[in-house]
């Protein structure tokens, strides 16, 4: 827009027109250029997951001369392999993760957020869950791996879905707080005038209203979720238990050689990611920038 | 009109119990039902194993038989770690990481964000395509970026040979200088789309009115970018450098992916050091690598202490 009110400003000749063009097409080009060199690993590991090993070690950049969708076939179905294992463990952890998560987090924003529940001492607490996010995840998961060993959690997904919960409490909490803030407090009146307790006028009238930042939230924790390898590794050892981060190191590990397969592992562990992203790539990039506070 | 009467007066009371001046009693159970279950959670999950790590770090943890056998040893472990030569090499690693990282994302990120405000053609598509590495995980990319960095057929020595640089077609991961600034690299790859993101909302907040008002004045783009925009975005900046940093300074998954700290320690980085440590195969001692998460969160605090005066105080002049 801003653009074309330039342009409109001056009475441009037909030179400068024609400037303005190539100027406009070389940027294109070297814009274009750098968006490849961004995206070419992805289309290049989908590729390679469409062909075979001997066709790829033969010639590493041809196209499919046919499609072997087998590669996916064999990943899942093949009795020593059984990657819809690891799948469903990463369905597991992130989906009861999530859940409780959201739980804590929908309700603790409320209580941090609301201008009613105020008391001396709230914007403290509320300090000390922010400062958590200069934390790095080096600085507690060793205590935190003691104390999944003491209560017998080692190498049980809970391990990952409790883990995961608290990880995103701070952010989750913050994005849910300044929402909750900025409702009405005509609403709490207007439900408490119709008989609701505080319990009632949260699950009742705000929580439904709050459902923008609520997806926001969900949407940013099951990316990190989804993608989490540190904890994933350290929590969970046993082969059956590994989360598809975790997994694909060790497939890849084991099946270097085999790059066929080792790519189509990796288009399944990133599949669910990019396929929400193709459908909601304006709310993950709002829920991204939300989630950047200062540390 | 009874009914109303009462409504007003629930209104009223209602509107009170909100007000400064009457100190109506707090609604402390509620207070409790929201607040308390993430306050206690986070306390046991996060709160408490960070003080835990603060005190396994004075402590000698050997894990044996689904027990841990713990001996105090003071300060020890610190000392143990001015003379350990790999911490040595992963500090200086990741600090040249958290220069030379930052730095290029900030000025590659600041120019396509500036590029992409002005709405050039496909501006849309290059957003959600640069944006696309932020999700994929560093797993992930780690891994792909392998096949990428392969001597004999990877995209890179390829791409050289058919330039004709085949004297550049080098082992990327397999040398002693290399491997660092592969991971660099591709970290970068990895973020720098969050950071335009984030740069880009930054330019976009700026009231249009400014901007036009320069054009106004007969200001070019060029001077419109440098006198108006960039000292606008000058808080978005030093936000999104802080979190660079910081990012920088905690990262994993594609270092571990991509190198695992290797070969021979030569792209170790604090954080695959503890991994390495604690829960490698031949780990022996929690306490030390807890030692060196501890010092590790230290200095990062402090660095980003210092990040924040520095930038800061240049905004006050």
């Amino acid at each position: 827009m801003i653009v074309a009110q330039r342009v409109g400003a001056k009475r441009h000749s037909t030179w400068a027109r024609w400037q303005r063009w190539i100027r406009l097409t070389l940027l294109t080009i070297v814009l274009l250029a750098f968006t490849l060199l961004v995206i070419i690993p992805f289309i290049w590991m989908v590729v390679m997951s469409v062909r075979t090993t001997g066709e790829i070690l033969n010639d590493p950049y041809g196209l499919p001369k046919t499609v072997r969708w087998q590669n996916y076939v064999k990943l899942m179905a093949d009795p020593q392999i059984r990657f819809y294992r690891y799948f469903g463990n990463s369905v597991f952890a992130s989906f009861f993760a999530l859940l409780l998560n959201t739980i804590l987090v929908t309700m603790g924003g409320y209580g941090f957020g609301r201008n009613r529940y105020r008391f001396r001492g709230r914007g403290v607490l509320f300090t000390i869950l922010l400062l958590s996010l200069m934390l790095p995840g080096q600085a507690m998961y060793i205590a935190q791996f003691v104390m999944m060993s003491r209560y017998g959690l080692l190498n049980t997904r809970w391990s990952l879905v409790l883990l995961y919960a608290a990880e995103a409490v701070p952010v989750s909490t913050y994005l849910m707080a300044t929402y909750f803030s900025q409702l009405p407090s005509e609403l709490e009146d207007a439900a408490r005038m119709d008989g609701c307790n505080d319990f009632g006028t949260f699950w009742r009238v705000m929580l439904p209203l709050s459902r923008p930042a609520l997806a926001t939230v969900i949407l940013l924790n099951f990316m990190n979720f989804w993608n989490e390898l540190m904890l994933a590794l350290t929590m969970v050892t046993h082969p059956d238990l590994r989360t598809l981060p975790s997994a694909i190191m060790y497939f890849v590990g084991e099946h270097g050689a085999d790059y066929a397969m080792a790519a189509a592992s990796l288009v399944v562990a990133m599949l669910p990611i990019v396929l929400l992203y193709l459908f909601l790539s304006e709310r993950f990039i709002e829920g991204l920038t939300a989630g950047a506070i200062k540390g | 009109m009874e009914t109303k009467a009462v409504t007003n007066a629930k209104l009223l009371a209602a509107r009170r119990r909100h007000s400064g001046w009457v100190h109506p009693s707090k609604p402390w159970g509620a207070i409790a039902l929201f607040i308390g279950p993430v306050m206690v959670y986070y306390c046991i999950f996060v709160i408490y194993p960070v003080l835990a790590t603060f005190y396994y770090s004075l402590l000698h943890m050997t894990p044996t038989g689904g027990r841990i056998v713990t001996t105090f040893v003071g300060l020890g472990n610190f000392d143990r770690l001015l003379n350990d030569g790999i911490f040595i090499q992963a500090v200086k690693n990741t600090l040249r990481w958290g220069v030379v990282g930052p730095a290029l994302e900030m000025l590659t990120a600041t120019t396509l964000a500036v590029v992409v405000y002005f709405r050039v053609p496909l501006h849309r598509f290059y957003r959600t395509a640069w944006f696309t590495p932020v999700l994929v995980s560093g797993v992930i990319v780690g891994l792909v970026f392998r096949w990428v960095f392969n001597v004999d057929w990877g995209l890179l020595n390829v791409a050289l040979r058919a330039i004709g640089l085949d004297r550049l077609a080098l082992n990327w991961l397999g040398r002693r200088d290399t491997p660092l600034w592969c991971v660099v690299f591709v970290h970068y790859w990895a973020t720098f789309g969050y950071s335009f993101i984030l740069l880009l909302a930054g330019l976009t907040a700026i009231p249009e009115e400014l901007i036009e008002a320069s054009y106004i004045d007969g200001a070019s783009t060029w001077q419109a970018v440098v006198k108006v925009m960039l000292p606008m975005l000058r808080p978005t900046f030093v936000t999104v450098l802080i979190l660079s940093f910081m990012g920088k300074m905690r990262a994993f998954n594609v270092v571990w992916a991509l190198t695992g700290g290797g070969p021979m320690h030569f792209s170790e980085t604090v954080a695959t050091y503890v991994q390495t440590l604690a829960f490698g195969q031949q780990s022996l001692d929690l306490g030390y690598p807890s030692a060196i998460a501890v010092a590790w969160f230290a200095v990062v605090c402090i660095g980003v202490g210092l990040l924040n005066r520095w930038l800061s105080r240049r905004v006050e002049q």
